[in-house]
């Protein structure tokens, strides 16, 4: 009898039990704490939680849980929208590209989702007035490859020195440093091809390589106003190929250091003369020679970032050099003549950039940056252009940020020096995208 | 010295005794916080090789996505989450950048704990980020209530057994342990609990409303207007009025928040700034789970 009620009271219980399944409200809160009190009850809830989820699996626990249906039924790719404002309060003019005060300077669509179970999609568009729509970057990613192998087909950011590989509206800074926008395109360098990359730790610390072969190297303007004979892509060696060894170490909690080191490699159009004038036998256009550019360089990193004062501290400090190597006397074609004449870089040429900012409150840091970037006029003799700037930035909140930016730019040959002001704002809605590294 | 030979040879044999009696780890285990550490840890025993990334003390949202952690992440069988978007920030970085296809999403080594959870704050109607920086799927702070930290431990017991089933009766009698400890640990708070239900309290973040769940103390306002919105002069006098209708007389928050606004706001209510962990390892004492609740819960109920 007293075996029958007791089996009946934990039948009872545990129906009860068994209906407690949403959120627990107040009035749940506090028959807990009553039943904590009670040692007894609670050692009883104990037993008919064993015996009720006993044998059962991670499945069934799931199952358990209420309002976690799918999250998205429709198969829906992540989807954001960042928009990148910048206004031009220069004394002298704007310098901006197209001469505007105020500019969208672009609007950048991204789109991401798995593909299956081994690739993961990603699309970024680039909408701006000047350049209508551009795919910045279309990739699938390969995730489910062996040996710690990532690989990516399609158009990506080049993995050359370390802010090239960063979206333009998530720079620090308002623009690229002058050596990426003179070396690989004001937008960074993009290239379109396979892109492969390894991480390993043999002595302890990590360690990436990063390697591609894309069509070509290079988003330059003059490229596509180039007209050449041949392809620069007519065999493979006239591909464009990069690899980048990453080393990276932690100092101690709060701060770290990565230093890498990045080459590439590509045949590229540059401009020739035929007679003294752009205009050669068998080209329509502005003609061109494919010529072997090279890039090699190397970027430092340092971050300090307190875990306790992370949201209020933090400071980076970063340095960049890279060296282009210009191939100075490619072989001209027959068909353009004894008085054919290549004018396009022959001189090896170096740049470089630091950078330093620093976390003033939660919502503000403030930064500097100094760049230095050679340049070969006419005449074939190399010129320096520097650049002193300051930034103060504010974010409002993860999803936005305002910059003010002051830059004293001292072009070649100590020309004309101009003061640029710059102001911009970028917003992004949608998914909340990883903070970037 | 024949006597000091043999007991050293005794020593050896002791030790190559207990070296071969314990096992070889049979799963490696990361965690993306220190609580589901000390969890996974409780039901894994020494079974597992458990590492956290993130640390007690610090914000989970804010957390470096550093080379290094993909370097742990690179062996695992089991990635253990709070999920909920609290990591959105950095984890997908790290998992993709380990390229361990065991803890890829769908993987049975990628494991959401938020799925074990009855959820709190799960927004209805339309979300958008002028509510602040939401967690549209709920809450994410949910092991501040004991009842979900056993939610967790038989999580990580049953996806334990799946990977390993050798040790499934161990991950079993673990969180036996596991719950038994618990409980009696919420025996010895229980009256504290009892003394903290129903006490006005102000909040930093929406953190701590498992806590209040679970105690049953009454979160009547909030430091931040929106979650991950400082505050603003009008919010703060509003808080004040609200402090003084209620009563409330404790300021709660994380220890990696700037304080002088607590202290503001303290200043002129008369109310105590209480910094407690929300996690383990959040103060130096507090080393495992349940002493996380003990320390908050004795703590609270001594403001209070």
């Amino acid at each position: 009898m007293k075996i029958t009620v007791a089996l009946a009271a934990l039948l009872s219980l545990a129906s009860g039990l068994g209906a407690q399944v949403g959120p627990a409200s107040p009035r749940d809160s506090a028959a807990r704490a009553d039943s904590i009190a009670r040692a007894d009850s609670l050692a009883l809830v104990r037993e008919l939680e064993a015996l009720e989820r006993g044998g059962r699996d991670t499945t069934s626990v799931a199952a358990l849980t209420p309002g976690q249906g799918p999250i998205n039924p429709r198969l829906m790719p992540d989807i954001s929208v960042i928009g990148d404002v910048v206004a031009d309060l220069s004394p002298s003019g704007s310098t901006l590209e197209g001469g505007r005060r105020f500019d969208i300077r672009e609007v950048e669509l991204a789109l991401g989702a798995a593909v299956d179970p081994y690739f993961r999609a990603d699309f970024i568009f680039g909408v701006s007035d000047l350049e209508g729509i551009a795919v910045e970057e279309a990739y699938v990613t390969a995730t489910a490859l062996p040996w710690s192998l990532l690989a990516k087909v399609g158009r990506f950011h080049m993995p050359i020195g370390k802010q090239n590989t960063t979206h333009r509206p998530e720079l620090q800074t308002v623009e690229y440093p002058h050596v990426i926008q003179r070396f690989l395109g004001p937008e960074g360098g993009k290239g379109t091809g396979l892109w492969f990359s390894r991480i390993f730790a043999p002595f302890g610390f990590y360690q990436e390589l990063q390697a591609t072969a894309v069509d070509h190297l290079g988003e330059a303007e003059e490229d596509e106003e180039l007209e050449t004979l041949e392809p620069s892509n007519r065999s493979l060696g006239g591909l464009g190929y990069s690899a980048r060894l990453r080393n990276y170490w932690d100092m101690s909690e709060a701060s770290n250091l990565e230093l890498s080191a990045s080459a590439a490699t590509s045949r590229r159009a540059q401009p020739v003369l035929c007679g003294g004038v752009p205009v050669c036998p068998g080209i329509d256009g502005t003609p061109g020679v494919n010529a072997r550019q090279s890039l090699v360089g190397a970027d430092l990193t340092f971050r300090w970032r307190p875990l306790q004062q992370g949201l209020y501290k933090s400071f980076i400090a970063q340095a960049e050099y890279l060296r282009q190597l210009n191939q100075n006397d490619p072989a001209l074609p027959p068909a353009f003549g004894a008085a054919a004449e290549y004018i396009g870089p022959s001189r090896n040429l170096d740049g470089g950039y630091a950078f330093a900012r620093y976390q003033l409150t939660r919502r503000t840091h403030i930064g500097g940056r100094f760049d230095w970037v050679e340049e070969e006029d006419a005449a074939g003799e190399k010129a320096n252009a520097t650049a002193f700037s300051a930034y103060l930035q504010f974010f409002p909140s993860e999803f936005s940020k305002l910059v003010g930016a002051y830059e004293r730019f001292i072009p070649p040959g100590q020309a004309e020096r101009t003061n640029r002001i710059l102001l911009q704002m970028t917003f992004s809605i949608g998914p909340h995208r990883p903070h970037p590294f | 010295m024949l006597s000091t030979l043999k007991l050293m040879l005794g020593a050896i044999g002791l030790a190559a005794t207990t070296l071969a009696a314990q096992p070889a780890p049979r799963l490696n285990v990361v965690t993306t916080t220190t609580d589901l550490h000390d969890i996974a840890k409780s039901v894994g025993g020494n079974r597992i090789e458990a590492i956290h990334i993130s640390e007690g003390y610090q914000d989970p949202h804010f957390v470096e996505a550093k080379p290094s952690f993909i370097l742990r992440l690179r062996n695992a069988h089991v990635f253990a989450y709070v999920g909920l978007d609290l990591e959105v920030g950095w984890m997908s970085l790290l998992v993709d950048g380990s390229r361990n296809p065991r803890i890829r999403p769908g993987a049975p080594g990628n494991l959401d704990v938020s799925r074990a959870i009855p959820v709190l704050d799960q927004m209805r109607g339309n979300v958008d980020r002028s509510q602040g920086d939401v967690h549209p799927l709920g809450n994410p702070h949910y092991w501040l209530d004991a009842g979900n930290g056993r939610r967790i431990a038989r999580l990580f017991r049953d996806r334990f057994s799946q990977l390993d089933p050798d040790g499934a009766s161990i991950y079993a009698q673990n969180t036996r342990d596991f719950e038994a400890r618990l409980a009696a640990a919420e025996r010895e708070w229980a009256p504290l609990v009892a003394k903290i239900r129903g006490k006005p309290v102000v909040a930093w973040h929406t953190s701590w409303k498992y806590l209040a769940q679970y105690t049953g103390m009454n979160i009547v306002g909030f430091m931040e207007p929106k979650p991950g919105v400082p505050p603003s002069p009008a919010h703060l006098a509003g808080l004040v009025a609200t402090m003084k209708r209620t009563g409330a007389r404790v300021i709660l928050m994380e220890p990696f928040y700037n304080r002088k606004t607590a202290d503001f706001i303290a200043e002129r209510t008369g109310a105590k700034v209480l910094i407690l962990p929300p996690s383990v390892g959040g103060v130096r004492s507090v080393r495992d789970y349940i002493a996380l609740l003990r320390y908050d819960i004795g703590q609270l109920a001594n403001a209070l």
